[in-house]
């Protein structure tokens, strides 16, 4: 039987099927019925063998034979699935499967995929981030059709392995007393802040930073002197992000270190600067320790105060007993766990490192086994995990159990916070007051409205989200990055680009502190956080006449001075020879003397004078490349890390300033999210694009094809809008056209962020398109990227993306349609409230998805 | 006839990779496919550049036979081993900023700086993950000042496993005595090495504990974690399980241990177990660090009283101190072909199927760009290298080309290693191995 007879057949059968279906209505979440015959073959041929049957074979691809899922075609049902879920297929002049017939089939196909693939490493695609918008946001966000029943929803049960950077702030916790909160000085970084990365953006942990007051050598030096561990859980982030529970574990190499470095980390718990240092290293008149010979570099280079700066725990308590009792024992090891876990432990659980760690001492002394035991609680489970496992309560009629007292309110703290809950909400839950939704309403209103309580995680899902802290890890071809104007010296860019990190967040935190209509206000701000270097890279790139133009004034300028400056040499060389000449006449003249010596001074003073004003000439001009941005405004600070590069790096030093006028709107038209989003050669107008794609707009993107070569011409005169341009086949273009053309309006900038009007010569074109947006208000050509800001800020849509990844972020995992009502109720509450973040994060972590969990059989 | 290698190889049946797993998919995949001749390769960096006139003979301009030539004074003591020397010259590194040091770059091939993390995995790594899997793939030592070594044991500069994925050398050589042959030993590192062994069994315990309650997604990435204890008492017991063997392979543990007069005390230690490891066949890899990476480091025990920064700042042709710490070097390189030459492997001897990767982790000097970055290589590793020779290259293929000739000749087709084809478009002239310097 031909395909062609067997149509009208496989015609009834869906006509049935769908008729069957549609009286028994669809909830998200349920594992569909049906085999490949009677449920995805017939979705198939009534679809999607018009196009791709062995005759047609549209894109290459025949169906017919595709087969039931498995390992061999996994792959194209992969690719199945996401252009039926996609919205992309069947194309737009085909008939189209109704939204439940859509929302079944790919349910079936993510159901086989997961069974096939459970023994190879699993079908995990729809718990990737970049895959969220991959659920039709109308279905989200408007009426549903009818035939679909939510049910409530909950999150399933899990752990959640800390990020590498909650860990090290975790563990700088045990050896570093951070500044406490200043009002007066808001931007300096304090405790509950992160540990930022260092001067080269590496994650450490630094030893005793805060009691050096002498080193010997300069920055290199101190920085190879001072003990760091560097982080060692891992984090694959490239863009988008970073953590998921389902994304980490902890692998024996990382757990082999975290031993290693917990025992490093209790001695300078118990002795401070001297398990590092010789007892003579400590003084507070550094001239008593004689640095004899070349130390640089070495531990023994560096002087560290008196003042005892760290915390002094239990376990100091115990190391400086000469007795390690019960008590003592016991003691360090609570506190150690509540430091480690956040929580207290339970008897056994404190009973079992207990006998650990007297098990230690027992083989090696009381001293090593003390270290030795106590360094297994940085390797309990809930010390690099955080459990919401809900076993103590009891489930709904849905099969959910609410969070409660310490995973609520553990859950409450990482919501916010990257250590321990403050002493409020620690009372709260150790009194039961962490049960209900309004107990989490009242503790997460009451931290919000105190900005003593540091709330790092909501600065992290602005990274994350944005994407901007990117730009000081982008390896930058030395020639294309002296092209762009700014300085190639050393590490220059990169400090910069670090630098420009903690701008950008402190303005988002500046953001954050008004609190109305943050999204906009961040996209269109023309408020700047600036350090000196931003003078160039929020500069514009003048163009080869400006440069020409420029150079001449200077030279001229130069030759004036140097004119003006020789003929006053000249004069008082002249009147120095002429009082040398008198004096030869009348030795004795007391008066010409006087005067010659002061001439002899004044030449003397005005000749240096000549040489310091041509030694400054070299340097302070700047580049001709660049018209320095006038940036203008009150001194403020930005969070970075602990001194560790010497004394010039990492200064919070910054200034609010104004943006330079029609040059710049909003976070995407600063240099930090540019250069994000930018390669080692030149920009990335597809990066930008995706993101503006994916981040605003709410698209998806398909996976690349892996038979695209995705590589353009390395062709240097022309314009990478030009090189681009073979992205305008047919069979590109279909994707493409979802990013290009929001990517290349932000020509308007060149790799380093500098603005510029002329690219080769020729006037930039900063024109683009928004194309099926979703929103056919937003449709249609921008002539650049300001038209563009404007145009997505003022769109509804917008702002529910915006509160899809603010769901994504909080919750951990990807919104599905049983979601629809919390999301729905996020973004009127942050409409209601004024475009308020406080108001949506409050209405996230009282929603059903963030307080109840389903443990998944 | 079963080989020694074979026998150990049989114990390892099913152990993981002491780290995480490749994220090079490529060598990932092949993994499985490599030649199952043993072959090991040995990195040896140090650190404040490799001057060209510290290596290449005198007079020596093009590539040519070295068998007429004289090696220079700093690298004498290789003088009889000639006919298993590559001298190369003409790679670069001006992708990876070396200037100071490359850090993780120098093996990776990509930029780095003091303070960046690794932007993905290096050489060594990559290779451990291709060569016949052993108990533990990959040792990295690290040789630097006393102090330094006492104050910070583990430090991470130059290998990892992936972006963001340090790997640590091991500076203190009574720890790592203890981590490779605790087993064996007897006193206080005995004593140490049970102590800590029943820790980790007791934490293994509890994390199975708490993992058993959990939802079935958790289970398996939780059991991950609990695998990763269990692969570590389980290389402990592999180890005590072929004591026997290995008691032979041992290095004797002296003062030098625990009482070092010189760093370089400790820089032989760390360098006999290191090849120990080899010998008795624990590890295929083995990454030296002189200064571990970093721009300073002290060899007190050579009469060398500057140190550090200084050291770099000299230049290197005819520099007494130089020459003292090349010939240093040259000493340790022939201790590694003697004692590898020493064990017979299949018809030859383990030295026939290794490969030594002599250079810097800065490329030609301290202050450099990386135009030039000189590589010795000692031994053929089972025929796939020239020797006796030098090779002058045109500066225009980058040292990402010399890593992917050594994954050729471990069996893996490798175009590229760790760069881009648009990075390729401005760093490197020609694709593929390095013709020139494979047979």
């Amino acid at each position: 039987m031909n395909r062609q007879s067997l149509t009208p057949v496989v015609a009834a059968f869906v006509l049935l099927g769908t008729i069957l279906r549609a009286v028994v209505p669809y909830t998200p979440g349920e594992a569909p019925k049906g085999n490949y015959k009677d449920f995805a073959k017939p979705f198939l041929s009534a679809h999607c063998y018009e196009c791709h049957d062995e005759d047609v074979q549209k894109g290459d691809l025949n169906l017919l034979d595709l087969g039931s899922v498995d390992e061999t075609n996994a792959a194209v049902w992969k690719t199945v699935w996401a252009q039926v879920t996609l919205l992309e297929m069947p194309p737009k002049k085909q008939p189209k499967p109704g939204v439940v017939e859509r929302l079944r089939f790919s349910d079936w196909v993510v159901n086989e995929l997961t069974r096939v693939m459970a023994d190879k490493g699993g079908f995990k695609v729809l718990e990737d981030p970049s895959k969220g918008n991959y659920l039709d946001h109308k279905l989200l966000f408007g009426p549903l059709p009818g035939g679909i029943q939510l049910v409530p929803t909950s999150t399933p049960a899990r752990i959640w392995r800390v990020t590498p950077q909650e860990h090290i702030t975790r563990l700088n916790e045990l050896i570093n007393t951070e500044p406490a909160y200043d009002p007066e000085r808001p931007g300096l970084r304090t405790h509950g802040d992160v540990v930022p990365t260092n001067h080269g953006g590496e994650l450490k942990l630094y030893f005793g930073t805060d009691r050096i007051i002498k080193w010997q050598g300069g920055t290199v030096a101190y920085a190879t002197a001072v003990k760091s561990i560097p982080v060692v859980l891992s984090s694959s982030r490239a863009h988008g992000f970073e953590n998921y529970p389902s994304f980490y574990s902890v692998n024996s190499a990382e757990a082999n270190q975290i031993l290693n470095k917990a025992e490093n980390i209790l001695k300078y718990m118990a002795y401070g600067p001297l398990s590092i240092a010789k007892p003579e290293q400590i003084t507070d008149d550094p001239n008593t320790y004689k640095m004899e010979g070349d130390i640089r570099g070495l531990p023994s280079a560096l002087v560290y105060s008196t003042k005892v700066v760290r915390p002094l725990t239990p376990v100091y308590e115990l190391m400086k007993a000469p007795e390690a009792t019960e008590g003592l024992l016991r003691a360090a090891v609570d506190y150690l766990f509540e430091a480690l876990t956040f929580r207290p432990p339970s008897p056994k659980e404190s009973d079992d490192y207990l006998q650990l760690v007297k098990g230690s001492m027992a083989k090696v002394g009381q001293e090593e086994g003390i270290f030795m035991g106590l360094s297994a609680i940085f390797l309990d489970r809930d010390a690099l995990f955080r459990p919401e496992l809900v076993e103590a309560g009891k489930p709904d009629q849905y099969g959910r159990v609410m969070l409660q007292d310490w995973e609520l309110g553990l859950a409450l703290n990482h919501a916010l916070r990257y250590i321990k809950p403050d002493e409020e909400l620690r009372k709260a839950i150790v009194e039961g007051r962490m049960r209900t939704r309004e107990d989490v309403a009242r503790e997460v209103k009451r931290m919000l409205a105190d900005d003593s309580i540091r709330k790092p995680r909501v600065l992290r899902f602005f990274r994350d989200y944005f994407d901007h802290d990117l730009g000081g890890y982008i390896c930058k071809d030395s020639a294309a990055l002296a092209s762009t104007g700014v300085s190639t010296r050393g590490t220059a860019h990169y400090t910069a680009m670090f630098d420009a990190t903690a701008s950008t967040d402190r303005l988002i935190e500046l953001v954050l502190a008004e609190d109305k209509e943050v999204l906009k206000e961040l996209l269109t701000t023309q408020k700047v956080v600036a350090t000196n270097a931003d003078r160039t890279y929020y500069g514009r790139k003048n163009n080869q006449e400006e440069k020409a133009a420029i150079l001449a004034i200077r030279k001229k300028a130069q030759e004036e001075r140097a004119k003006e400056e020789s003929a006053e040499l000249e004069a008082l060389e002249k009147e120095v020879a002429a009082l040398e000449g008198s004096l030869r006449v009348n030795p004795g003249d007391s008066q010409a003397l006087k005067a010659l010596n002061k001439q002899r001074k004044e030449l003397g003073n005005a000749k240096k004078k000549l040489e310091q004003a041509k030694k400054k000439k070299r340097g302070d001009e700047g580049s001709a490349d660049v018209t320095q941005a006038k940036l203008n405004g009150p001194k403020i600070f930005a969070r970075v890390s602990h001194r560790s590069f010497g004394s010039g790096s990492m200064k919070p030093d910054r200034i609010l300033a104004t943006a330079p006028q029609g040059e710049r709107m909003g976070i995407l038209t600063h240099p930090s999210w540019l250069v994000s989003h930018s390669d080692a050669m030149d920009n990335h107008a597809i990066l930008r694009g995706r993101w503006i794609r994916e981040r605003i707009l709410g698209g998806g993107i398909p996976d690349v094809p892996i038979t695209v070569d995705a590589m353009l011409p390395d062709l240097p005169q022309k314009t990478l809008r030009e090189r681009m341009e073979v992205t305008r086949v047919k069979y590109c273009w279909t994707c493409h056209q979802k990013m290009d053309p929001l990517g290349l309006p932000f020509e308007m900038y060149n790799h380093a962020g500098l603005f510029r009007t002329e690219e080769l010569k020729k006037p930039v074109d900063t024109t683009g398109d928004i194309i099926d947006s979703g929103d056919p208000a937003l449709d249609g050509p921008v002539k650049d990227p300001f038209e563009m800001i404007q145009k997505l800020v003022d769109s509804e849509r917008v702002e529910q993306v915006f509160v899809r990844h603010a769901f994504r972020f909080w919750m951990g995992r990807n919104e599905t349609l049983n979601d629809a009502p919390v999301l729905q109720a996020a973004h009127k509450a942050y409409r209601d409230n004024g475009g308020s973040m406080d108001a949506l994060i409050t209405s996230l972590v009282t929603s059903d998805a963030f307080l109840y969990r389903k443990v998944r059989q | 006839m079963i080989s020694r290698r074979k026998t150990l190889q049989s114990i390892a049946t099913g152990v993981g990779a002491a780290v995480g797993s490749s994220l090079f998919p490529v060598l990932a995949r092949a993994a499985n496919q490599s030649a199952r001749t043993p072959k090991r390769v040995i990195f040896f960096l140090q650190n404040q550049g490799f001057d060209p006139a510290t290596c290449i003979p005198s007079g020596m301009n093009s590539s040519g036979s070295l068998a007429k030539a004289k090696l220079p004074e700093p690298i004498e003591a290789l003088e009889p081993y000639k006919e298993r020397l590559h001298i190369i010259n003409g790679l670069h590194g001006l992708h990876t900023s070396p200037s100071h040091s490359a850090f993780f770059g120098a093996l990776g091939g990509y930029r780095g700086s003091d303070g960046v993390p690794p932007s993905g995995p290096t050489i060594d790594y990559d290779l451990s993950k291709v060569l016949p899997e052993t108990l533990l793939p990959h040792l990295c030592i690290g040789m630097d000042s006393i102090e330094n070594m006492t104050a910070k044991p583990t430090v991470a500069n130059l290998s990892a496993s992936g972006a963001g994925k340090p790997i640590f050398m091991h500076s203190n050589p009574s720890q790592l005595y203890q981590m490779l042959f605790g087993g064996i030993s007897e006193g206080e590192i005995r004593k140490q090495h049970e102590a800590r062994s029943g820790m980790l069994y007791k934490i293994e315990q509890m994390a199975a504990e708490k993992g058993k309650s959990l939802p079935a997604d958790d289970k398996q990435r939780f059991g991950q974690y609990v695998q990763g204890f269990s692969e570590m008492n389980g290389l402990r017991e592999r180890l005590a399980s072929v004591s026997g063997h290995l008691r032979k392979f041992a290095p004797k543990v002296d003062d030098r241990y625990t009482k070092p007069q010189f760093e370089t005390d400790w820089h032989d230690c760390l360098l006999d177990l290191g090849i120990s490891a080899l010998k008795s066949g624990i590890t295929s890899v083995l990454t030296i660090g002189s200064g571990r990476g970093e721009i300073f480091g002290a060899w007190k025990g050579l009469g060398v009283e500057q140190q550090g920064h200084n050291l770099g700042h000299m230049k290197q042709p005819d520099n007494p101190i130089w020459i003292k710490i090349r010939q240093y070097n040259s000493r340790m390189l022939v201790k590694l072909m003697q004692e590898l030459e020493s064990v017979p492997e299949g018809s030859g001897t383990m030295m026939d199927n290794t490969l030594i990767v002599y250079t810097s982790n800065n490329a030609d000097k301290q202050h450099t760009n990386g135009a030039t970055w000189p590589v010795m290589l000692l031994g053929n590793y089972d025929g796939a290298f020239k020797t006796g020779c030098f090779t002058q290259l045109d500066g225009k293929r980058p040292i990402n080309a010399l890593y992917a000739s050594i994954l050729e000749a471990s069996g893996v087709q490798c175009q590229r290693y760790n760069m881009s084809e648009k990075m390729a478009a401005k760093f490197d002239s020609g694709i593929g191995p390095l013709t020139e310097i494979l047979v």
